[in-house]
């Protein structure tokens, strides 16, 4: 898989990114595994804790999924594809700081996709660059990066 | 809570550090990792919108603080490196003091208040002095310093005064002197010149030093006192002309009351009602009743009147030294509880949404029933 880096941003080619909850998504017989991309893990800071629903759950795009619990912020985890969640990495889930060391070894959940249509609303391939540009803007904009 | 503390009063500047490699105070200087967010020496975001400027900075030795107060991330006897420590449950990022005090001049229009914490160590009144120095040349944000009582005298005090200090900070934190004496003195590691009159005396020079409502005692909610001391304590202090600012007790892990319980929110939102009726609306001491382990009943108010100062949210709102015009200065986000648990207090004013959940912890029904008086 290639990869491409975007101002220390590491990307990769094969994976489809959603801006909806700043996370990747890998896609294989059906299955999507849903991570944190490296800029969505930095703007929430040191992690302390997630909660992701029971395995079995039905889960829709743009819909909670969990929550994200860092030094000073809490949040939704937003799935960015609908379908029944068949997995959760509870690896990650004991040890945060996995995610921070190795952003796209580790998985969040899984889900078993009920619409792969949504897949088109994802970004992936040449429309990367610019779109993840796009975010990292509105990103510095919020003042939520260190510089 | 404060960060403080300890070492004899007599303090000894014969072991000021020889090495030129360590990076401690005065060239390095801790944050808080809220300020280390707003000034964007690191990446994160607050759960809420709202303008934050209230800017904490904590000395930073090797041997740390000499203290070993039982309740502190920065004791003595808590496990573990003083540079791994944690203090209010977060990490403090370590910066060069020249970079910060840049960085904040950079941003000096978003700042309302600055505040450096000493803690007990024999350098650091010289290093509070030398970082107050560097700030004052070139940042105006009023500046308080959260003092360590056992490294200062009242000329120390009137000199902080001097360079620039507007406020001083006592970090009194338990409010009777037995709990005093059991938490911060007659410790594990000893109490390098912690003691209820050293705390007081230093309190009545700055009173006297920065005037009135220029001085303010951390008072803690939760470490083992009464709602009467509490109260009793804010009478004090009022009559004195002297702040007393609330702080929620918050666990520190393996720190000796690393498993002593959290006060209810229901006690702590009471408390800062009751302070906020006590300060801003003359409430007689009359007014509050206890029961027989102090613990706060009932107050003799009309529903109406104590629900007109619940609607305006204001007492319970973070407690802290204010900014340049009174307004809130230092609001300490997330200081004593964590992102997913209920705001202890509030880092900006409560909206309707927080006011629903305000009101419920406060049962003010059940505190204001004639029936429960006693």
């Amino acid at each position: 898989m290639g990869s491409l880096k975007i101002e220390g941003y590491e990307l990769r080619s094969g994976l489809y990114y959603d801006s909806l909850g700043d996370m990747w998504v890998a896609v294989s017989d059906g299955v999507a595994k849903v991570g944190y991309d490296p800029l969505g893990l930095e703007i929430n800071g040191t992690l302390a804790q997630l909660g992701i629903a029971k395995v079995g759950t039905t889960v829709i795009r743009g819909e909670t999924v969990g929550s994200l619990e860092a030094e000073k912020f809490v949040g939704p985890i937003v799935s960015p594809l609908s379908g029944t969640l068949v997995e959760v990495n509870e690896a990650v889930l004991g040890d945060v700081s996995l995610m921070h060391q190795d952003p796209y070894g580790a998985w969040v959940f899984a889900v078993a996709m009920s619409n792969t249509s949504e897949l088109d609303e994802l970004v992936t391939g040449d429309a990367l660059e610019e779109s993840f540009a796009e975010r990292l803007t509105a990103y510095r904009l919020k003042g939520v990066l260190a510089r | 809570m404060s960060v403080i503390d300890a070492t004899s009063s007599a303090v000894h500047l014969s072991n000021r550090r020889t090495r030129t490699d360590s990076q401690i105070s005065p060239e390095w200087v801790r944050v808080s990792a809220a300020s280390a967010i707003a000034l964007q020496f690191r990446s994160g975001r607050f759960s809420r919108d709202f303008e934050f400027g209230g800017i904490n900075l904590l000395l930073n030795y090797d041997d740390g603080c000499r203290s070993d107060c039982a309740y502190c991330g920065l004791a003595r006897t808590r496990p573990g490196d003083y540079e791994d420590k944690s203090f209010i449950r977060v990490e403090w990022p370590l910066l060069k003091t020249s970079e910060l005090v840049d960085r904040m001049a950079g941003k000096e229009s978003t700042l309302t208040r600055l505040c450096i914490s000493m803690v007990t160590s024999p350098l650091a009144y010289r290093d509070t002095v030398e970082i107050t120095k560097e700030i004052r040349s070139k940042v105006k944000t009023p500046l308080s310093i959260l003092v360590a009582p056992p490294t200062l005298n009242r000329r120390k005090l009137e000199h902080f005064a001097e360079i620039g200090v507007d406020m001083i900070g006592v970090g009194l934190d338990a409010v009777t002197e037995e709990l005093f004496r059991s938490l911060r003195t007659d410790v594990p590691a000893g109490g390098a010149g912690l003691s209820w009159d050293k705390y007081w005396s230093v309190v009545d020079d700055a009173r006297d030093i920065f005037g009135p409502w220029k001085v303010n005692c951390h008072t803690v909610v939760g470490l083992g006192e009464s709602d009467a001391d509490l109260i009793d304590m804010f009478y004090r202090l009022k009559e004195r002309e002297i702040f007393p600012y609330l702080f929620c007790f918050n666990p520190e892990p393996d720190s000796r009351l690393g498993e002593h319980p959290k006060s209810p929110i229901s006690r702590w939102r009471r408390i800062q009602l009751a302070k906020h009726l006590i300060e801003k609306y003359d409430y007689r001491q009359e007014a509050f009743d206890f029961d027989d382990e102090g613990a706060l009943v009932h107050m003799d108010a009309s529903s109406e009147a104590v629900e007109g100062v619940v609607a305006t949210a204001v007492p319970f709102m973070t407690d802290g030294c204010p900014g340049e015009n009174g307004e809130p200065g230092c609001t300490r986000p997330f200081g004593s509880y964590k992102p997913s648990e209920e705001f202890r207090d509030f880092p900006f004013l409560p909206d309707g949404f927080d006011l629903v959940d305000i009101r419920r912890e406060l049962n003010l029904e059940k505190l204001l029933a004639k029936g429960e008086m006693i």
